[in-house]
């Protein structure tokens, strides 16, 4: 109840989900230009309350950032 | 009930870039040899190409990604790794199983939503 309240105050913001958008089924981590948008300048994995993908999809973009991370294809800290 | 599967697998390699390209072929197909010395079977190689690293691996700043298709036993990977991690032209190694071989290595890109 006070949710939908919430969305009628600040007006309606539901994103859906890219992945699930684009018909994906497997996130890659050699996919680096993917990888890169969920992620911050420094590096850090965004939430996935922001960027509104699936908790499915999450688990497996979380999952290939790190395989990414480890094979030096994306920084575990980045300085800006 | 140590059961020993075929499987397909993915490596990702990262070859020092300071090698020249003679040594950087010796050291794939020493990659490769030991695969199919392990009664393994290579079925694609794809040459990524020089990349920066995106942090510091022992000082160095780039290197030279290779990924390699191969289907082998799952008991040989134990022996495959050690092999890997003995190479020191090896800056870092990851396997993976596989579900096919692609063609080639490319990714659609998402289309923005809204």
């Amino acid at each position: 109840m006070s949710k939908r309240t919430g969305d009628a105050v600040f007006g309606k913001r539901r994103k859906s989900c890219p992945f699930t958008a684009a018909g994906i089924k497997h996130i890659d981590y050699k996919d680096v230009d993917t990888l890169s948008q969920f992620i911050t300048e420094r590096g850090k994995i965004i939430p996935r309350r922001i960027t509104g993908v699936s908790l499915r999809h999450q688990r497996m973009l979380a999952q290939a950032i790190k395989r990414a991370r480890y094979m030096a294809l994306l920084p575990f800290v980045a300085s800006e | 009930m140590a059961k020993s599967r075929t499987h397909l697998y993915e490596g990702m390699y990262i070859l020092s870039a300071t090698l020249s390209e003679d040594a950087r072929n010796k050291a794939i197909e020493k990659i490769t040899s030991s695969i199919q010395h392990h009664a393994g079977e290579v079925h694609k190689i794809f040459e990524q190409g020089r990349k920066k690293l995106a942090y510091e691996i022992g000082k160095r700043k780039e290197g030279f990604y290779y990924i390699i298709y191969f289907s082998a036993s799952s008991s040989s990977m134990p022996e495959l790794w050690r092999e890997y991690q003995l190479n020191e032209d090896l800056i870092r190694f990851m396997t993976l199983r596989a579900e096919e071989v692609p063609e080639k290595i490319e990714f659609k890109a998402l289309v923005p939503t809204e």
